[in-house]
């Protein structure tokens, strides 16, 4: 069986700190931000959800689902967006004429369209390093070690374990994108 | 130092003052200019790490905005405006003033205000040692919100961090039961040297609570949040120890052996009985009521076992009570619910907290030093450690065991002290300088020299300031790396390197030490403080005790004998990982208080009425009395943004997260209609300041939060520390050194067009 590069987000463990945010635009150099952090449930960033004292604050990496079908490869006029065999679902800006139908495609609205240089940009799940047998470059700056790359075909990697183990969900399942990004819930509290 | 292709790559480390997480940073160098930062290795990989103001560093050393090269102020103080100047020229201004200035008033009237060096040693010990040289003033930094846990932790364990006490193990990976974050929100201020330990502890078993008035990002982990009132920790406190005391849950041996609960406090005067009040040889010794024996004797090391801890006695016709139950005396006026009343915290879960505290196998209390920045912070700080000490869950020793590491002190005796024979520097806290200028107490401070501090921006009363204190000072010289508000008010300004610019000794973090080693010249005109020191350590005739620069004050700070056959040269490869403590080795922690034991009783506060850790009101917070002239209490969570007021002028960090805000519960904004993202003013008697209003629940009704460290010039008008003030806690001031209050402010907030109408 082939590979299935993908991540894993562990709810329990990211505190929205937005360090992969900075991370990916520093390693990337894209226009905007390719992973961007929301908190769960709220209008407003870093606002909990609830009423005082009884709250809840979530937060919600998102970025390029990496999915199994993906929409945006489908709709690209010129093959600039390419779903590799081991999983990353790659955009290559040199055959990116800006036309955005990828933008447009993207469920999951997270194809960033760089004005100035009239090309789309996204999250390509750090192929520059990974080929090279190096992690994302997101993954090796999480502060609280939330996120995990591995191959989600092999049952012993670790992120095949995690999604295994724990309370997971994919974004949008309805639509059949299949995600290679996965979230694991926070674990249950355990009240006094 | 490794090359691979035209990249060369160096590995230094980060000192930045985020409660010195130090981490390792691998430099990428192109050329002569960084290109990129990423985590530095570390022998265990999962202390590999950096965070996102680590991550914006470069946005520091490349800011076009950098100081370029020294200046001298050509208008008035505050204005901004500036000549360029030559270093030479600059060394000669200072050397004249400094001379005329120590001629005329001596030279303890001149100030080394060092602010947080954070993980750098030697650009602080530089300042040290010239102010011990010339037997100047050295300012401490402590008072600025960092006083209060040193306060309270000398009183009750006799020195000056609870850490190894309460929470040491934390960093050794070795987890508790129950782990209780109090007043701390490590997810922002210490995210990966304290957060990562934290969700690892929960990830091993912990059952994490988190007692803060602010729902943080570290509440939002938490199986259980108590959000408390502002400034009642010590309530609080007093009901939990209420609880486990009534349910029989409080930990006797561990009283009997390491507190001074067993000893007697004479009822009609409060002071402990002594061996001279009942003619025992030993007239100083402390006196127990031995229970075996039914008669009072003074305290040993073989009858602490049988001593009483409760119940009241008669010694020669003295009334006497076991300092203990002098303390159950009190904490029984805190039943959960009157504890509900003045905190806000639900009387069952206060139970329910106070029985889980008792019945825990382990629990570590951590806390930090946000918990101590109110009026009677200190106290809070003894009263969380009471809780630990009655239920036993305080360290008296460190054992060997996995991960478990010796401490490496610093050399600091030829900073602290240069010349043996000579008298060293005089000290006076920050909070005590405001007088030192303003008023000449305990001894007039003329002339000040700033360094790694932003201190108009970061100390209490800003107006007091502007207006009290800066007009008395004749001289004034700041090192920085920008023209920050403080800068402003320099009489000259010397640019100083990024920390990829000079090299220090970083002794952290636990268990490693690091070089931080400099990755490229520094850049324009600019300097390390090392060098600035020694530079103006030439101009004074000191040169002789400075020599080797940078690197000679590196191996003057290393030169331990714990730190024996570690060198320069070894940092150079990477972080040292310290030894582990050889097996079956137990080293004793000491309680170097009056009776060697934990003081839950300390008869030095008793004139204070402080002897216990009572709960007495705040100083200003509004919260728990009546609705005075400013109903809104006024406090600052720090922001993952900023380091203090480092990093608040960078861009890649302000798309992110572009003003300052005021969080202010709905509640509190539907009465004063004020919607979100509405311009309003926070006031009191001592300023404003106006901002955007963000409604969140993330603060109860009654409070509101500003984060600190935003630059005054990135408020619509006024900034934070224009609502605070000076007022000194003359309790802190005998123990320690007294501590801003930043969270015990009253304000009122209203809409910004309504102000003045």
């Amino acid at each position: 069986m082939s590979k299935r590069l993908g991540l894993v987000f562990d709810q329990e463990r990211c505190i929205g700190c937005e360090a992969c945010t900075v991370a990916c635009k520093n390693e990337n150099e894209g226009s905007g931000y390719w992973i961007q952090v929301e908190t769960q449930n709220v209008s407003q960033k870093d606002t909990p959800a609830g009423k005082f004292p009884n709250l809840e604050m979530k937060f919600l990496p998102r970025l390029c689902n990496h999915c199994s079908n993906p929409p945006c490869v489908e709709v690209c006029p010129n093959d600039a967006l390419m779903k590799r065999d081991d999983g990353p679902v790659v955009l290559h800006e040199d055959l990116c004429d800006g036309c955005q139908a990828c933008n447009n495609a993207c469920p999951y609205n997270i194809i960033i369209y760089n004005e100035e240089k009239n090309i789309s940009e996204k999250c390509n799940l750090c192929v520059h390093r990974i080929d090279h047998g190096l992690e994302p470059f997101c993954v090796i700056c999480c502060e609280g070690q939330a996120i995990h790359f591995g191959d989600l075909n092999d049952p012993s990697s670790d992120v095949s374990k995690m999604i295994a183990k724990r309370d997971k969900f994919q974004l949008k399942p309805e639509l059949k994108t299949d995600p290679s990004v996965y979230y694991c819930h926070p674990k249950p509290r355990r009240r006094l | 130092m490794t090359e691979e292709n035209d990249i060369k790559l160096v590995r230094t480390a980060c000192p930045a003052h985020c409660g010195v997480d130090s981490c390792g940073i691998l430099a990428h160098v192109k050329g002569d200019r960084i290109v990129k930062l990423e985590p530095g290795e570390f022998p265990f990989k999962i202390d590999n790490r950096i965070c996102l103001r680590g991550l914006s560093s470069l946005d520091i050393t490349y800011h076009p905005d950098r100081l370029k090269y020294p200046m001298k102020r050509v208008g008035e103080r505050g204005e901004g405006k500036f000549e360029r100047i030559s270093w030479d020229e600059a060394f000669d201004i200072i050397a004249d003033n400094l001379k005329k200035i120590a001629d005329k008033y001596g030279w303890r009237s001149i100030g080394w205000v060092l602010g947080g060096p954070g993980g750098g040693t030697t650009k602080f010990g530089a300042y040290l040692r010239l102010a011990s040289l010339t037997q100047s003033t050295r300012v401490s930094a402590w008072g600025y919100g960092d006083a209060g846990l040193p306060c309270g932790s000398r009183v009750i364990f006799g020195h000056q961090f609870p850490h190894m006490y309460l929470f040491g193990q934390l960093w050794m990976r070795q987890f508790p039961e129950l782990l209780v974050v109090w007043g701390s929100n490590p997810g922002e201020s210490m995210p990966v040297h304290i957060m990562r330990k934290v969700m690892d502890a929960k990830e091993e078993g912990s059952q994490l609570i988190v007692i803060d008035p602010r729902f943080t990002i570290t509440a939002s982990k938490a199986d259980e949040y108590i959000g408390l009132k502002p400034a009642t920790d010590s309530a609080l406190a007093l009901g939990l120890i209420n609880v486990i005391f009534k349910n029989g849950l409080h930990d006797v041996n561990f009283i009997q052996e390491h507190t001074n609960g067993t000893h007697l406090v004479r009822t009609d005067n409060g002071k402990f009985l002594k061996g001279e009040d009942v003619g025992e040889s030993q007239g100083k010794a402390y006196i127990i009521w031995d229970e075996k024996t039914n008669s009072h004797n003074r305290v040993r090391r073989s009858n602490v076992k049988s001593a009483s801890i409760t119940g009241t006695y008669q010694v020669n016709g003295i009334e006497c009570k076991p300092a203990f139950q002098l303390l159950i005396d009190l904490a029984m006026d805190y039943s959960p619910e009157k504890t509900s009343e003045i905190t806000g915290v639900e009387a069952d879960l206060i139970r329910k907290l106070g029985e889980r505290i008792g019945k825990a196998k382990s629990v570590m209390f951590h806390t930090f030093m946000g918990l101590t920045r109110t009026y009677h912070g200190d106290i809070s700080m003894r009263s969380l450690a009471t809780v630990a000490s009655i239920t036993g869950n305080v360290n008296t020793s460190i054992k060997a065991g996995p991960g478990v590491r010796t401490p490496t002190p610093l050399n600091w005796d030829p900073f602290l002290h240069a010349i043996k024979e000579k008298p060293s520097y005089h000290r006076l806290g920050i909070l005590n300088l405001y007088e030192a200028v303003i008023s000449g107490d305990p001894f007039p401070v003329k002339a000040l020299w700033f360094a790694f501090i932003n201190f108009l921006n970061q100390c209490v009363d800003t107006n007091k300031l502007i207006n009290e204190f800066y007009p008395k000072l004749e001289f004034i010289v700041q090192t920085e790396l920008f023209m920050t508000p403080s800068a402003r008010y320099a009489d000259l300004l010397l640019p100083v390197c990024s920390f990829l610019e000079f090299s220090d000794y970083i002794s952290g973090p636990y268990p490693y030490l690091q070089l931080q080693k400099k990755v490229i010249e520094p850049l324009y005109e600019s300097k390390s403080d090392v060098d600035i020191v020694v530079g103006l350590a030439e101009r004074l005739g000191f040169s002789e005790y400075f020599k080797g620069g940078e690197e000679g004050m590196i191996d003057m700070i290393m030169d331990h004998p714990s730190l024996k056959g570690v060198s320069r040269d070894l940092l150079e490869k990477g972080a040292y990982l310290l030894p582990e403590v050889p097996e079956g080795a137990t080293f004793p922690l000491n309680f170097p208080t009056p009776s060697k034991k934990i003081e839950l009783y300390a008869e030095q506060l008793l004139e204070d009425g402080q002897a216990l850790p009572v709960y007495l009101p705040p100083l200003e917070a509004p919260i728990t009395s009546k609705k005075g002239k400013y109903p809104l209490t006024f406090i600052q969570g720090h922001s993952r943004f900023r380091t203090h007021s480092s990093f608040a002028n960078v861009s890649s960090l302000l798309k992110l997260n572009p003003e300052p805000l005021v969080e202010i519960n709905p509640i509190d904004a539907n009465k004063r209609n004020i919607s979100d993202n509405d311009m309003v003013t926070v006031f009191n008697d001592r300023g404003r300041t106006t901002l955007k209003a963000r409604l969140s629940e993330s603060v109860g009704p009654g409070v509101v939060n500003i984060s600190e460290g935003w630059w005054i010039e990135q408020f619509k008008e006024g900034s934070v520390n224009h609502l605070t003030h000076a007022v000194i806690n003359p309790v802190q001031k005998k123990v320690y050194e007294p501590n801003m209050h930043m969270n015990d402010v009253a304000v009122e907030v209203i809409k910004s067009e309504e102000m003045g109408k």
